[in-house]
């Protein structure tokens, strides 16, 4: 039954993922020939493995100055989408009015538009000439920032992009918490705050993770948005890695950047599995 | 009874939800320390009642007196009442033990306070083993009784039961119950426990209220409860009741079809046609030809006695018999007693019984 799926998975997935990392590790035979016949600035060899590769992108200043604007950039969405997400859900799950209910509809509506069309118009909001600009203009603020093409417009740009996400996964998880659980601390004598402190935030540490995880990794590997809105450079991986493979014609350094960005997501992705395996033991699921 | 004696009185008592009334101008008193069922079907207003008591739900109408303090617009939070829960609402993610202290740190208790009455109170409830266990990790009866415990241990005046032995199964439902009984006994707490159940509401309560319609219906001991059902309602649902329309003949009653039964015992006399009830255990079943005759439909073994379904004229009825009674075809009935109600209400010597004794 599991096999024609793990075939799949192992041929069109995995052996690419094996080749690609053969390839980082200097070995330009077979399946990685081809791309070795047309690529520069290769570090190859017939025998054993060499970081070189490694050593080339590690060593270079722009991706040091990039490495770190992804990082950052990586943090703080994670950190504002949990937040407001967190904030949204919990006013819908508290709250039940035309308000909140605008406001849930309104929360999911980025995720209906696609994001090559929501860079462009988060840019032109935030251009020299956008909309933030002309409106500090006319109240006397001329000296206000442009934040077009800028990291901050980056970092915008991917908290608009993950909101959606993260409210239906924050309001899925707080709408599992029986109203009886909240009488029961009411009843127990807590306020408002403790209930959400001690009852609701404990109860959703999986939505949350997973919030936090997916929308870390997302931003780590995203390319529309940084692309389109950000800066030429210090810019997020992923145009860089499009700029050495497209641009510089260098697929071994792409690929290895490929590969850090894949040890920082499998970094994320653990945080993911320990809190899942913690909850499952508390919930008597696993021993 | 003086105002001290009274642990919980509503007074006219009214909520309405999505448009309806569901409890209409309840009246309720239950002394200090005494465990009062709320019994009725779904929907007649039980858990709306008892959501009120505990402040979950604030009164359009009326007020919550609880030792005298009127608590009607207080949140929970702030009121001295405790309630179990009808799924135990266990916070999943913390063990029996915080779980029981969750109320006492609210209150920043001393931790050495804490400890010893959670344990306390774990050891009242038989589950100082599973202190440092998850909810999930113990069986539903352990779960019940952790709840039980989550309540009695801030020592309110009035502990609140919803329905908390729904979950259970029958063998274990009956064990709980009397737990609970013996508990609530034990320290003397003012209890209301709702329910539809009517074998839990008999085995365990000092007082029942039956409700229908969100009003009380009859608010009595259970004995009188089953004895004297004060409306034809409480008479259907607490027990079997064999009802029939009849008019009072000397001797007895005679039914349709002009069949009279001999009567011992009638609750009232008078002209006209009433509505009778006659309790199974109250049909006299013989071999003789002393009274109607009905033939045996079906016999029913129930153990130490049998259940016969009888035909009597146009009429079935039931009787609760001796098992010693030899298999017939053909048997004699006669009432013993018998109730007599009419425009739905118990008359007793052509007085209606008040619906509150």
């Amino acid at each position: 039954m599991v096999l024609p799926p793990v075939a799949v998975i192992a041929v069109f997935i995995g052996f690419p993922v094996v080749a690609a990392i053969a390839y980082t590790l200097g070995r330009a035979g077979g399946p990685n020939s081809v791309v070795a016949s047309l690529g520069q600035r290769q570090f190859i060899v017939q025998k054993g493995v060499t970081f070189d590769a490694y050593r080339d992108i590690l060593s270079n200043p722009t991706i040091h100055r990039d490495l770190w604007a992804t990082v950052w950039v990586t943090i703080v969405v994670t950190l504002v989408v949990v937040a407001v997400s967190w904030a949204i859900a919990l006013y819908l799950r508290l709250t039940d009015s035309w308000l909140a209910r605008t406001i849930s509809a309104l929360s999911v509506v980025p995720l209906f538009i696609p994001v090559v069309i929501a860079s462009y118009a988060i840019l032109v909001f935030y251009a020299s000439d956008g909309f933030i600009k002309t409106v500090a203009y006319h109240l006397g603020f001329h000296g206000f920032p442009t934040l077009g093409y800028t990291l901050t417009c980056v970092t915008l740009g991917e908290i608009w992009v993950n909101i959606p996400f993260g409210v239906l996964m924050m309001s899925s998880g707080l709408n599992g918490v029986p109203n009886n659980l909240i009488e029961a601390a009411r009843d127990s004598g807590a306020t408002m705050p403790r209930v959400v402190r001690s009852i609701l935030l404990p109860m959703n540490v999986i939505p949350t993770v997973i919030v936090a995880t997916f929308t870390a990794i997302y931003v780590l590997g995203s390319f529309t948005v940084p692309y389109l809105t950000g800066p030429t450079a210090p810019n997020l991986l992923g145009p860089s890695m499009a700029n050495f493979f497209n641009s510089f014609n260098q697929p071994q350094q792409a690929e290895v950047l490929a590969i850090v960005v894949f040890v920082l997501a499998l970094g994320i992705g653990a945080v993911y599995v320990w809190a899942n395996v913690r909850t499952g033991r508390r919930s008597g699921l696993q021993s | 009874m003086s105002a001290t004696d009274i642990g919980l009185d509503l007074q006219h008592v009214s909520k309405d939800l999505g448009g309806r009334t569901i409890v209409d101008d309840l009246q309720l008193d239950v002394r200090t320390g005494e465990l009062t069922c709320l019994l009725g079907p779904s929907g007649c207003g039980k858990t709306t009642t008892l959501r009120m008591i505990g402040g979950f739900l604030v009164p359009d109408r009326g007020r919550v007196l609880i030792s005298g303090q009127d608590v009607t617009t207080l949140s929970p939070d702030k009121r001295p009442t405790a309630m179990v829960f009808q799924n135990y609402a266990l916070w999943p993610h913390m063990t029996v033990f915080k779980n029981v202290a969750f109320g006492l740190r609210l209150r920043k208790l001393p931790k050495a306070e804490v400890k010893e009455r959670v344990e306390g109170v774990l050891d009242l409830v038989g589950l100082t083993h599973h202190v440092h266990s998850y909810p999930a990790r113990i069986s539903g009866g352990e779960q019940q009784r952790v709840a039980l415990a989550r309540a009695l241990v801030l020592e309110p005046k009035v502990l609140l039961l919803d329905e908390p032995l729904s979950n259970l199964d029958a063998k274990l439902r009956v064990r709980v119950r009397e737990d609970i009984r013996e508990i609530q006994q034990r320290i003397g707490i003012t209890t209301v426990f709702v329910t539809h159940d009517q074998d839990e509401a008999l085995s365990i309560s000092d007082r029942i209220a039956v409700m229908s319609g969100g009003k009380v219906e009859q608010y009595a001991d259970a004995r009188s409860l089953y004895r004297e059902p004060a409306t034809t309602f409480v008479a259907g649902f607490v027990g079997t009741m064999n009802t029939y329309e009849a008019t009072v003949v000397p001797g007895g009653v005679a039914l349709a079809g002009d069949l009279v039964v001999p009567c011992g015992d009638l609750s009232a006399t008078g002209d006209g046609v009433w509505e009778v009830g006659v309790r199974p255990e109250d049909v006299r079943v013989s071999l003789d030809d002393a009274g109607a005759a009905a033939d045996v439909l079906r016999e029913v073994p129930r153990g130490h006695y049998k259940e016969l379904v009888l035909r009597a004229g146009p009429h079935e009825l039931r009787a609760f018999v001796g098992s010693d009674l030899p298999p017939a075809d053909r048997v004699s009935i006669s009432f013993a007693r018998a109730l007599l109600y009419r425009d739905g209400v118990l008359h007793r010597s052509a007085t209606p019984v008040p619906a509150h004794s």
